[in-house]
């Protein structure tokens, strides 16, 4: 006991240090095991493919050069489908976000019915999306027995054919994708809302600030860090998408809902195009490393200017 | 609702106004206290429809589902429930959902911490570079190594198989060890210095010191990891295909494909599903939201 009340923390180099290193290389090994196999040689193959073409016959690879990526960009159902991850990326995430921040200050003060808005909000965001694109689905359905189109029919109001038509399908997977995450955002927001100090607004009180001008000067910019995480997460999130539009549209009228994940899947394995499949993949990671460092950026160059 | 009353539920309490008495502010808060029951509430039950909707269309029948949708069932029917907990799969389905996602969750919990202790222990050159390679591996997304790893998994005969999918959800344990180092590192450094001068090896103090300690990380990464496992629709869509393997989320996926007539079952079907979600929401709800904070803090 003495001796380790007296050990200095700081770390000496020594036998002790170097019976650390050994222990720390084993108890890294798993964990550089799976990255190697499961991560590393397969976005290196994922590279190389892209390159590539597998004839299915003999099992032989041909270099290609840039085919594949012709492909991508002049097959029609790659490039829509390319075209609406994008889109919904870009409007989830904005939507989302100018949603969830004002639904949050307000969820952030005491009234009646607070929490059981606040849980049922949250909740909707719970459930599996590839069960609520199916609930939806039913909704949405372009029949009259839809119950959507029932709602409008009792009301007056013509069918609308809606996941049977490009636009309206666009707008009803965009919109469910809200929905499903808005109470997630709104949960977040909250967290972070209430890490404020109170003090900040009794200062900008007395400074007599209108309660626009708390917003606008106080929440906002104490809000950076969780709009940094959370605009992270949705974009993320929103090029990754996959299980809403499959499960909600398949994809879609003809191409219209398509996802790259969807492309991917389908090619890639379904149709073991695998060289189509590997350059979606490479667009895409790089696509995903463009908007991460962009949004490391953006959210860096933003907090300086309020700081 | 007015401009100044929409103003004031979006950014809180009026400022004290000199012209205005405390009694007149009172009634004013209290106002907008009621404004802003009004209006979430409103927004909440609205935004919930669409699961009151699955509910009661479960104990409905064909018909009625047809004809008002959103009307309380007229008559109740629990035959949609029984039929659906009739068939065998349901069972099969849970039991494979609650396998994948305990296992994987194990693998992904020993081998990330395993690591973040190893970077914790470890020091210099070594740490430095592994933790730019998990970075990296951090940043890469499933979709960009998805068909070299369903050739890897199919050349060892390991596609359409339970044990296939828990070793590819095992890469989650990079995600798990991101948010225990950050966890790790707030623990005192003495905690490990002197049981390893008491002659303790480092696996005895991993896991009865450290890992013990952990546990309140180890509770958010839990909870966040079983959401997105059980709610997993891609991986066991593309590597699962025989019925004995599916998933509950995969069940209900292929049961509207078998009952594009019959959308009451599908509905009863669903609700079934989803009961073991919303009891594990009722009961983690405080850990979610206290994870959320953690995980976004520590980046």
């Amino acid at each position: 006991m003495t001796r380790s009340a007296f050990s200095p923390t700081v770390r000496r180099p020594g036998r002790l240090n170097r019976s650390n290193q050994i222990a720390a290389t084993w108890f890294l090994m798993p964990i550089l095991a799976i990255f190697t196999i499961l991560l590393l040689i397969p976005l290196g193959q994922s590279a190389l493919w892209s390159f590539t073409e597998l004839n299915l016959y003999t099992g032989e690879m041909t270099f290609v050069g840039v085919d594949n990526y012709v492909t991508v960009f002049t097959d029609p159902a790659l490039l829509t489908g390319v075209w609406f991850t994008l889109g919904f990326a870009i409007l989830n995430t904005v939507i989302v976000t100018v949603l969830a921040i004002p639904l949050a200050v307000v969820l952030n003060n005491a009234f009646f019915g607070r929490d059981f808005s606040r849980a049922l909000l949250f909740f909707l965001g719970v459930p599996s999306l590839a069960i609520l694109g199916l609930v939806w689905r039913y909704i949405f359905s372009p029949l009259d027995s839809g119950v959507i189109n029932s709602v409008l029919n009792s009301v007056g109001l013509q069918s609308l054919p809606w996941l049977a038509d490009a636009d309206l399908a666009r707008i009803a997977v965009v919109f469910v994708g809200i929905w499903a995450a808005v109470g997630w955002h709104i949960t977040l927001y909250l967290a972070y809302l209430q890490a404020i100090p109170a003090d900040l607004y009794e200062q900008a009180t007395v400074d007599g600030a209108s309660p626009r001008q708390q917003f606008f000067n106080v929440t906002l910019p104490q809000l950076i860090p969780a709009i940094t995480v959370s605009t992270f997460l949705l974009i993320t999130a929103g090029l990754r998408v996959y299980d809403l539009p499959f499960t909600l549209t398949g994809g879609g009228p003809g191409y219209a809902t398509n996802t790259i994940t969807q492309s991917i899947i389908e090619r890639g394995v379904g149709q073991s195009d695998f060289g189509v499949g590997s350059a979606l993949a490479v667009l895409f990671a790089i696509a995903t490393l463009i908007v991460i460092v962009g949004q490391m950026r953006l959210s860096n160059s933003v907090a300086r200017r309020y700081s | 609702m007015t401009v100044t009353e929409t103003r004031a539920i979006l950014v809180g309490p009026e400022t004290p106004d000199a012209r205005t008495g405390p009694s007149a502010q009172r009634r004013r808060a209290r106002r907008l206290s009621i404004v802003r029951s009004i209006s979430m509430l409103t927004i909440a039950i609205v935004a919930a429809i669409p699961l009151y909707y699955v509910v009661i269309s479960a104990f409905k029948t064909d018909g009625d589902m047809r004809q008002s949708p959103l009307g309380l069932p007229n008559p109740i029917t629990f035959d949609n429930i029984g039929a659906a907990l009739a068939q065998g799969d349901i069972w099969m389905a849970f039991g494979n959902s609650t396998m994948i996602t305990v296992g994987s969750i194990a693998v992904q919990l020993l081998v990330g911490s395993m690591a973040a202790y190893a970077m914790i222990i470890g020091s210099g050159r070594l740490t430095l570079l592994i933790g730019i390679v998990l970075a990296i591996a951090f940043a890469i997304p499933l979709q960009a190594t998805l068909v070299p790893q369903y050739r890897l998994l199919a050349g060892v005969g390991l596609t359409d198989s339970i044990l296939g999918v828990i070793v590819l959800y095992s890469s989650g344990a990079v995600f798990c060890y991101f948010l225990i180092v950050g966890y790790m590192r707030t623990l005192p450094v003495e905690l490990i210095e002197a049981p390893r001068i008491d002659g303790a090896g480092p696996w005895r103090i991993y896991w009865t010191i450290i890992l013990p300690l952990c546990r309140p990380i180890l509770i958010t990464v839990i909870v966040f990891q079983v959401m997105s496992i059980w709610n997993d629709f891609l991986i066991p869509k593309v590597y699962l295909s025989s019925p004995a393997n599916e998933t509950i989320i995969l069940q209900v996926y292929n049961a509207v494909g078998q009952f594009t007539t019959n959308w009451p079952l599908f509905m009863a079907t669903t609700v079934i599903a989803l009961i073991p979600i919303f009891l594990f929401f009722v009961f983690a709800q405080k850990w979610i939201v206290g994870g959320l904070m953690a995980g976004s803090v520590k980046g």
